[in-house]
Parts: C-alpha cells; sequence; structure tokens
C-alpha cells in the first residue's frame, strides 16, 4: 500500500510481513543485514558508520558507476525497541535534512511496518540557510504540486 | 563563461520559487505586479524572472509596455517527474527490504529445523 501525499510533504510506505518483528527488526538495524537491502540492485554498500543508539549515527557509502560516491547518512532521534526508529537523514548528492521514521507493530508472528520520509518544512530550510532545490520542499512548492495536479486534471 | 539553465536551476532558490507559485496561482501576471509582491529591488526581481525565462519556466509576452510572465507546465512538470523518481526509490528500497526478510526468515527456518 503506498501513500503518497506531497502536500504533507511525507511518503509513507505501509506493508505487512509474514514474519515475527524480531526478525523484521534485526534485519532492519543489523548492519551485515542492512548492507544486504539498502543499495539499488546490483550496488554494493558499505555501512561506515553504524552506533545504533538515540544520538548516535550512521553512514552508508554506494560506489556510483562513474566513480563518485553516493552518501547516505544521518543521526538516531528515537529508538524504541522492536516498535520504532526515527532517524536524520542526508542523501548526498540528493536530498539533505529529510527524517525517516520506520515504525514495527507485532501483530502475532506478522508485523506491521510503516515507513514515512519526511522531507523538512520551509522554515526549517530557512533556519538551516540551505535553500537548494534538494531541501526546498516549502509553501511554494505544494503550491506547485498543487498547480501541476490541477493542469494534469484539465487535460 | 556560459550558464548551463535546467528546471532545477529555477527552483534552487527560495524567491524563484515564491515568484512561480504566484505566477501559477494569478497568471498571466506582468512584471510590476509580481515585483509588488517582494521585498527585494525591481532588478533583483527582474533577473530572476529572466533566469525563470532562460530555464524555460515561464514566458514573457511584451504587450504594449508590460511584459506578461506565463507558466509553462510542461517543464515545471520535469520537476514533479523527477521527486517522483525519488519516491520510486523508496518503494523499490522498502520491497528490496521485504524480499530480504523472506530470505532471512526461510534461513532461519532451514536450520531451525535441522
Amino acid at each position: 500500500m503506498v501513500e503518497n501525499d506531497l502536500a504533507k510533504r511525507v511518503l509513507t510506505l505501509k506493508k505487512t510481513f509474514d514474519a515475527p518483528v524480531d526478525l523484521v527488526w534485526e534485519a532492519w538495524t543489523e548492519p551485515g543485514h542492512i548492507a544486504q537491502w539498502w543499495g539499488p540492485n546490483g550496488l554494493a554498500l558499505t555501512v561506515v558508520v553504524h552506533d545504533f543508539k538515540v544520538g548516535g549515527k550512521w553512514k552508508y557509502i554506494m560506489p556510483m558507476p562513474d566513480g563518485s560516491e553516493f552518501i547516505s547518512e544521518g543521526e538516531y532521534s528515537e529508538i524504541v525497541e522492536f516498535q520504532k526508529i526515527v532517524t536524520s537523514a542526508n542523501f548526498r548528492p540528493m536530498t539533505e535534512g529529510v527524517e525517516l521514521r520506520a515504525l514495527f507493530e507485532k501483530i502475532g508472528d506478522k508485523t506491521n511496518f510503516t515507513f514515512s520520509v519526511v522531507h523538512p518544512t520551509e522554515e526549517y530550510c530557512k533556519q538551516q540557510e540551505k535553500m537548494g532545490f534538494y531541501n526546498g520542499w516549502g509553501s511554494a512548492f505544494e503550491r506547485l504540486t498543487n498547480y501541476l495536479t490541477s493542469m494534469v486534471n484539465k487535460h | 563563461m556560459e550558464t548551463r539553465r535546467d528546471v532545477f536551476q529555477a527552483i534552487a532558490d527560495p524567491t524563484r520559487r515564491e515568484i512561480i507559485a504566484l505566477i501559477a496561482d494569478q497568471q498571466p501576471l506582468t512584471l510590476n505586479a509580481i515585483a509588488e509582491h517582494f521585498a527585494i529591488t525591481r532588478p533583483a526581481v527582474s533577473n530572476h524572472i529572466k533566469i525563470l525565462n532562460e530555464c524555460g519556466i515561464i514566458s514573457i509576452e511584451q504587450i504594449g509596455r508590460e511584459r506578461h510572465c506565463k507558466i509553462q507546465p510542461d517543464n515545471l512538470k520535469k520537476v514533479s517527474d523527477w521527486i517522483g523518481q525519488f519516491n520510486e526509490l523508496w518503494e523499490q528500497r522498502i520491497d528490496s527490504f521485504e524480499k530480504y526478510v523472506y530470505q532471512l526468515k526461510a534461513k532461519r527456518n532451514k536450520h531451525g529445523r535441522k
């Protein structure tokens, strides 16, 4: 199930895994496992930093075919075992200042999994004084999105 | 030196994003009408309009003494397409995670039986 609400700057993906929550949690949080699924097909991933605690940092590096590196990094702000992980995240070069939320819910032997990518508000970006497009998902952008949606509906 | 112009450069600046949104809301708008909305100088607004025009985001039509600005929706759509790709990337990553969870589960079950 996909809920894609650009106007709220949040992308939410929901899944129910036919697997117990401790296994899903382990696959999501242990570096040996992360390296297996985080990178797109065929791309190797190196987990450089993995300090899995509140305030701890993480950093993954993917070598790109052109020799450059794609870096994902962030800092955990909330960890509730088998339930919730919230972390800041920067993807360079691509998107900076997003927040990732992973929610785990034990349903017997199954696990409800909800993953959200929250893009920063324009106010936040202004504070950061880094108002490049890659982190500028502000109100102007929402109006643009609405405009484009109305254009599409007209045709 | 020639400056490269594309839609992403157009929206890299907060004032330009505001200008685009303003025109999208109330188009066509004259340069003067746009300038009234901003605290920056008219030449500064004019320069943003010029960049937006060079990036293909807006068209400018001279009517009498006024310049009227309109959105070019096709080029703007590239932006939303780009964002769509970003969301797709997450969908793929979560799919990849799901696959891995089931691999791990299968592995565990196999070891459990031994």
